[in-house]
């Protein structure tokens, strides 16, 4: 994602910019009271009214329900994204079919989740994050050498058990770019934590689960300890309340379901390769990245523990 | 093997030369009794038969034995026995046996192969082997049919279900917003109260201060400044309290209205049949299809004064629900939904009209079919309505709907009150 061409240069001065929008005035009422005090706090029962916001002012942070009449929140953070990027997304809803959930991934790109009703403090404290992140975003980017640039060596990283997938990665992506792209394919834990101790991965495209076990905790990790790679789900599970997890706690680019069509596939490949070049280029954008850290369910499984022996012992790559 | 091998009783033929006295004599004998008729063979061909029928007949006629005793057996044989081949299927056999055997049954049929003799078979043992087959047919298409009952049983579950995971997702929503704001609006109070505890143990200590026997000057000035300081303090204005404590009764008795709805709705405190206020049923099939509702249409209610009626309300609360998520559906962007009550002499009727999409004539026909959907798939079982039509058939009442494709449709519901009966 590059930074728009007038990026205000002057400091964050003053109180940095928060727009809640939901159906329910009472909502509003509740949020402007509870955040008054640290933000500018701008709200809305209206989509449109809301892009009219944006684009009349710097929001560092945008919170909006999923089900609202005329303009539902998907739409809302779709448009958002284009008027603007730089701003974080967040939806807060009451209860979200999968639809929507994956539509606010995949067209709204959003930061976070947060379910209603919500704790005061988590809440707090992920829109402080928001803001944080939108704030470094501001601050005009100290370039940072492209590491290789075109000719750097971008691997991509498929995890299931079924050959099918690396099948078709291979094959849309030879088909598109012949010899650019090495993809590696790992059906079982071991061969992945191998492949990421040998090579640089630049996206990751994963099942959720591996052998009957989850590996959930293994893609969350993964973008836990390097952040700059890209995580695209392609999966046969539909499950809203694990693809919530992978939001919050993986930043998942992308969540496709099985069977995806070759043109899908390639496309969110594409742009998780694109959005795996800016990381690179920012470190601040990584910021953008970055993921809940869930205390309890780290460790749990005996995947999680291999796993996080291993981060535990590689060492950070440079950049 | 062949299906008639067991059948098969292998009975040593006549020769066509064989006298009828010679026949009687046979038909006398212990190990001839079960045989109707015998077959006359010659070459291995079968002739015809000879029965126990035609044989009594001659007997029992004046002189017949004398006059024909001593002919050959060709000369009162049936030269058009039944044949079947040994290696036809029972099926076949019995069909043609049955198509073809003389009533009352007076002969045993030939069974033959390739043309040849071989023996006779008894009629009334292919029937007991056919009634057998029958029988375990029977059996079969019983355990057929209630394998379907049951897969059709928990077809209509999955629907409830699929209804059901509508409602809960909508009533979720319902709930979780004034919940949302209720929950935090305490939080926020929470915060005001120990503003105010601060505020007021500063003022207290400073009363106390004043009205000690001895007034500390420097003390004073310092809880004057404190309290200054906790005045200035950016917090939350009486006003905007006062309006969070509104705001959260308003929450509370939202939340408390969709559950007594829901209890309502559901009537499982409630007798399976009741005398029912069809108008109450559908504000509360309003109330919980709501979510969906206000983002697509605007419902207008048309209510008029109707007799009770005898139904069983959670049933019915579902044939209404169904009806109006349907209407919601049918709407792209934005349309009305009219809700209508009338009654005449002898029925109330309900009535649900959208501006929808319509449904064209094709379509029209087949909607009440089970498994009809034109929803995408995992979103509609196609059973709502047919489950709709048979609730509303068991109580009596019809299911109508007239659409046109472009405007809209209209579903109505009838459903006799007794009251015209009396």
């Amino acid at each position: 994602m590059a930074l728009p061409a007038h990026a205000p240069d002057r400091p964050p001065a003053g109180r940095p910019t928060v727009l809640f929008v939901d159906d329910e005035e009472r909502i509003l009422r509740s949020l402007r009271m509870m955040f008054a005090r640290d933000y500018k706090v701008l709200s809305t029962t209206s989509g449109h009214e809301a892009i009219d916001l944006l684009r009349g002012e710097r929001v560092h942070a945008l919170v909006s329900d999923q089900r609202m009449p005329i303009m539902p929140g998907v739409e809302l953070l779709r448009q958002a994204r284009q008027v603007s990027p730089n701003t974080m997304r967040l939806l807060l809803t009451g209860y979200s079919d999968f639809e929507s959930v994956a539509g606010s991934i995949n067209e709204g790109e959003i930061f976070r989740f947060v379910s209603k009703p919500w704790n005061a403090d988590e809440f707090r404290a992920t829109v402080a994050k928001a803001v944080d992140i939108a704030q470094q975003l501001e601050l005009p980017e100290v370039p940072v050498a492209r590491a290789g640039g075109a000719s750097g060596e971008e691997g991509i990283l498929v995890i299931d058990d079924d050959p099918g997938t690396v099948d078709l990665v291979r094959s849309v992506v030879e088909a598109h770019q012949p010899g650019r792209h090495r993809v590696d394919w790992a059906a079982d834990v071991e061969t992945v934590l191998r492949v990421l101790e040998e090579r640089e991965i630049a996206v990751v495209v994963s099942e959720v689960r591996l052998g009957g076990e989850d590996i959930t905790e293994l893609i969350k990790s993964l973008k836990r300890h390097q952040p700059h790679i890209v995580a695209l789900a392609l999966t046969g599970y539909q499950d809203s309340a694990m693809l919530i997890h992978l939001i919050n706690q993986a930043q998942i680019h992308r969540y496709m379901l099985k069977p995806v069509r070759p043109n899908t596939t390639l496309r969110a490949i594409e742009s998780g390769l694109e959005r795996h070049r800016a990381l690179k280029s920012s470190p601040r954008l990584t910021s953008r990245h970055q993921v809940e850290v869930m205390p309890s369910t780290t460790a749990h499984s005996a995947v999680a523990k291999r796993i996080l022996g291993f981060f535990r012992n590689l060492a950070p790559r440079p950049n | 093997m062949s299906e008639l091998q067991s059948l098969l009783v292998r009975v040593p033929p006549l020769s066509p030369e064989q006298t009828i006295n010679e026949l009687g004599d046979l038909f006398l004998r212990q190990e001839y009794r079960r045989f109707l008729c015998l077959p006359v063979v010659d070459n291995g061909q079968a002739r015809g038969v000879v029965s126990r029928d035609r044989m009594q007949g001659i007997y029992m006629s004046r002189y017949g034995r004398e006059l024909l005793g001593r002919k050959p057996v060709t000369a009162v044989m049936n030269r058009q026995p039944l044949v079947v081949d040994l290696d036809s299927d029972m099926e076949e056999a019995s069909h043609y046996i049955t198509a073809n055997v003389r009533l009352p049954i007076t002969e045993d049929f030939i069974i033959a192969r390739g043309g040849e003799y071989l023996g006779v078979g008894h009629v009334v043992d292919l029937l007991r082997v056919m009634q057998g087959r029958l029988r375990h047919r029977n059996e079969e298409v019983a355990r057929a049919y209630s394998r379907l009952k049951s897969s059709q049983a928990q077809l209509v579950q999955s629907e409830k279900m699929a209804s059901l995971g509508q409602m809960v997702a909508g009533v979720a929503h319902e709930i979780n917003t004034p919940l949302g704001y209720v929950k935090n609006n305490i939080g926020l109070a929470r915060e005001f109260f120990e503003h105010l505890r601060g505020q007021l143990s500063a003022y207290e200590g400073l009363i106390d201060a004043l009205t000690a026997g001895s007034p500390d000057e420097a003390d004073i000035e310092a809880r004057l400044a404190s309290i200054a300081s906790l005045r200035a303090e950016e917090g939350f204005s009486p006003e905007d309290v006062a309006g969070l404590f509104e705001d959260t009764v308003y929450g509370v008795d939202q939340i408390s209205e969709i559950v007594v709805n829901l209890r309502d709705f559901s009537r499982l405190d409630h007798a399976p049949v009741d005398s029912v206020d069809l108008n109450k049923s559908l504000d509360g099939a309003l109330l919980i299809a709501r979510n969906v509702l206000k983002h697509k249409a605007e419902v207008h209610k048309r209510y008029a004064e109707i007799p009770p009626v005898s139904c069983a309300p959670s049933q019915i609360n579902q044939v209404f629900l169904n009806l109006l998520t349907n209407a919601a559906q049918a709407i792209n962007e934005r349309g009305h939904i009219l809700v209508k009550t009338e009654a005449d002499a002898r029925y109330v009727h309900v009535t649900v009209q959208d501006t929808g999409r319509g449904i064209d004539q094709e379509q029209l026909a087949k909607i009440f079919d089970p498994f009809y959907t034109t929803k995408p798939v995992g979103q509609g079982t196609g059973l709502g309505l047919t489950i709709a039509y048979q609730i509303v058939e068991r109580h009596g009442g019809k299911i109508r709907v007239a659409s046109r494709v472009g405007e809209g449709s209209k579903f109505c519901v009838s459903l006799p009150h007794g009251r015209g009966l009396n």
